[in-house]
């Protein structure tokens, strides 16, 4: 706070006084020269009335000064308060012997204050306010000077003083420009200060979001601890490794950052065979041949998941599956390698046991049900002992369900098959058409048995595709059966065959109960059953569709679905024909 | 003609007899019935049989390790395998014949159509000789 004032003290009476600041020693030296001639016998007013104006005008000078100091818009007029000034000292020293008198010196105060002004023409202002004062007596006498010294005086002191509000004005002048440059500069290091501020301001900014962008990173890479995480630069050394990468190989990050190569954690076999693979060119020169096999595709920007063995500091391995990508600088060069390694040792002991599982259902489902149709079999083929019209359709009955019981089996084993991604075509280029005409034609006896009208349009051409005829007759059967089991009785199912934008499309439509549209998504799900179907009880457990989807993407088709419930619902198949599209029948 | 000889072998015993009355309408002779591999290897080495009828899955040795057997023992070069199995995938399949198997059966089975095809195999094999 006193720091402030101080600088407002002197910006007001320094830098820039108010006229009364620049009136006050005028006022004070005539009060002065006042009391002096009234105190002093010796002096006296020579002319009363004279003088008495003279402390009019300076009384008129110092009060214009007060109102011009209060007021900022009337400041322009200050220049007049010397003026008076000039005025009221002439009148006083008129009053107070005239040329003989001791106060012609206070003339200097007013001609000082008006010399200071900036432009040079205040200099001759101030020469003729001078001349004015000094030769006062004679203008209100209205006579000229008898003397040549009278008049001379009125010539020569306004001479020395315009001499002198010369040099003021120059050293004025000279220092308001010095003024105006330290201004200017000061201004210039207020706007570099608060730049600098600004600047600073952004730096910590800036720090603040690298640190917590730094912090970010960090916390992801310490959350991440069933997978190991590893950097490492262009030459292999490691610089990166996460709470993971330490659990999966039992080395913290101290140990393994800066101190360990990647390719030390590998099985130095699988680094080279895959080495043999890559096949580099000759002369190529590889300087870190174990590293080289790991980041290899990495380099070429090709993304890479591959199976590999990590080697533990205790010596132990366990296999995982490691992501490699490539690091680069801002202008794109390769400065190092990130490895995301998932420990797949489980999930391949469960794929082991899950097809282990396949194996056993395989035999132990499939072996009973070999005696029941086996026994059944024989009794209905056994001569010697016919059986009754009754017994016979008994048969029939255990049979239709040992069969379906087996279907299920078989249903079980592919679509475990299927998840397990072990199921395998046995592809041919074969016809399309005797494998659907099949289909329709053994399903021909559930639909009658429905009362369901079956009806089957071929192609006009021959279509071939490259596919396993036992799954794609498998695929229709499917479709087929479930067309049948959902039409009521009365409806129909009507199967087509042709060949569009060279792919063979089987559709098969049916009158049935139809499908509601927000369940169409799923229906090719594992297990999934729609509610028409088990609000009508029509029997099956939800795999057959998601078998066919899966043989026809096997076959690389597509399996498309339209249905409105009461309506009816088509299936449409389509399989890539093989080959020359379509051979023409005539 | 002497009928001709068959060992069987199969580790449920519901199925082994099936397979013999199978075997029984194939008009062939029975010499014996095994319900694991290596008594079906012993029994196949004893009789020198014309056909062997096995099983894959069976304790002591699968189906696939005596048909190996078989097929690496000179002193049985004229031996049929014929092989009864539950696993029905191609790769199964393929693997039976790769084994040396003449033929390929899956399981359930129609013990008519077994014996029908007992008799085509061996009447396959009296015409190439």
């Amino acid at each position: 706070m006193s720091a402030f004032s101080s600088l407002w003290r002197r910006y007001v009476f320094i830098d820039n006084p108010s006229p009364i600041v620049k009136q006050l020693p005028t006022t004070l030296v005539f009060s002065g020269a006042v009391l002096l001639v009234t105190l002093i016998p010796d002096l006296e007013f020579t002319d009363v009335p004279v003088t008495i104006a003279g402390g009019l005008g300076m009384i008129l000078a110092t009060s214009l000064a007060i109102v011009f100091s209060g007021s900022p818009s009337l400041r322009r007029l200050a220049l007049l308060i010397p003026f008076i000034d000039l005025f009221a000292i002439g009148l006083f020293r008129m009053g107070t012997g005239g040329p003989t008198s001791l106060f012609s010196a206070m003339i200097i105060l007013p001609v000082l204050w008006i010399a200071v002004q900036p432009q040079r023409r205040y200099i001759a202002l101030a020469a003729l306010g001078t001349s004015i004062a000094l030769t006062l007596p004679y203008w209100l006498e209205w006579r000229f000077p008898a003397e040549s010294s009278e008049w001379l005086r009125g010539i020569v002191t306004p001479i020395v003083f315009a001499v002198a509000a010369a040099i003021v004005n120059e050293i004025s002048r000279q220092s308001d420009a010095r003024v105006r440059a330290i201004h200017q500069l000061a201004d210039e290091r207020d706007v570099m200060l608060r730049g600098a501020v600004d600047y600073a301001e952004r730096l910590s900014d800036n720090e603040g979001r690298m640190r917590a962008a730094d912090r970010l990173t960090r916390s992801v890479l310490d959350a991440v601890t069933e997978q190991s995480v590893i950097g490492a630069d262009v030459t292999g050394l490691i610089d990166v490794w996460n709470p993971g990468a330490e659990k999966m190989l039992g080395l913290t990050a101290v140990q393994a950052q800066g101190r360990r190569y990647m390719h030390e954690f590998h099985v130095e076999a699988e680094l080279l065979v895959r080495s043999k693979e890559l096949n580099y060119p000759p002369g190529e020169t590889v300087l870190n041949p174990g590293f080289s096999a790991l980041v290899e595709s990495a380099r070429l920007g090709k993304a890479e998941v591959r199976q590999w063995t990590y080697v533990r500091a205790d010596g132990t391995t366990l296999i995982v599956e490691v992501a490699v990508t490539r690091r680069v600088d801002e202008q794109g060069t390769t400065v190092g390698y990130i490895f995301v390694a998932t420990d797949v040792t489980q999930a391949l002991e469960v794929s082991r046991l899950k097809d282990e599982f396949v194996g056993l259902i395989s035999h132990e489902l499939r072996t009973p049900l070999s005696s029941i149709l086996g026994y059944l079999e024989l009794m209905r083929d056994d001569e010697d002992n016919p059986l009754s019209d009754e017994q016979v359709q008994y048969l029939g009955v255990a049979e239709r369900n040992a069969h379906r019981l087996l279907r299920l089996v078989g249903d079980l084993l592919f679509t475990a098959q299927v998840g397990s991604s072990s199921f395998t075509l046995d592809t041919t280029s074969l016809e399309v058409e005797p494998i659907v005409a099949n289909s329709v034609e053994s399903a021909g006896p559930n639909a009658a048995t429905a009362g369901v009208t079956m009806s089957f349009i071929p192609a006009d051409e021959q279509i071939t595709v490259l596919g396993d005829a036992q799954r794609l007759g498998q695929a229709c059967d499917n479709l087929i059966s479930n067309a049948i089991k959902f039409t009521p009785r009365g409806g129909t199912v009507s199967v087509a065959l042709t060949l569009e934008e060279g792919k063979a499309v089987i559709t098969v439509r049916d009158t049935g109960m139809g499908i509601p549209e927000e369940e169409l998504d799923q229906l090719f799900a594992r297990f999934f059953r729609a509610s028409t179907a088990t609000r009508a009880a029509v029997p099956g457990v939800g795999l057959g569709l998601s078998i066919t989807k899966a043989i026809v993407v096997a076959h690389l088709g597509e399996l498309d679905v339209q249905s409105e419930v009461g309506v009816g619902t088509s299936f449409i198949l389509r399989i890539p024909v093989a080959g020359p599209v379509a051979i023409p029948l005539s | 003609m002497s009928r001709l000889t068959v060992v069987v072998a199969d580790d449920d015993a519901d199925i082994l007899a099936l397979v013999k009355i199978a075997v029984a309408k194939a008009d062939l002779d029975l010499l014996e019935a095994a319900t694991n591999g290596i008594d079906a290897l012993a029994a196949i080495q004893r009789h020198k049989p014309d056909l062997a009828l096995l099983d894959v899955s069976m304790p002591g040795m699968t189906g696939l390790e005596v048909t190996r057997a078989v097929r690496e023992d000179e002193a049985l070069a004229g031996a049929l395998v014929f092989i009864l199995s539950a696993a029905v995938d191609q790769t199964a399949v393929d693997a039976g014949f790769a084994a040396g198997a003449d033929a390929y059966m899956t399981k359930p089975f129609s013990p008519r159509t077994l014996a029908a095809q007992l008799t085509a195999l061996i009447e396959a094999r009296a015409t190439a000789q």
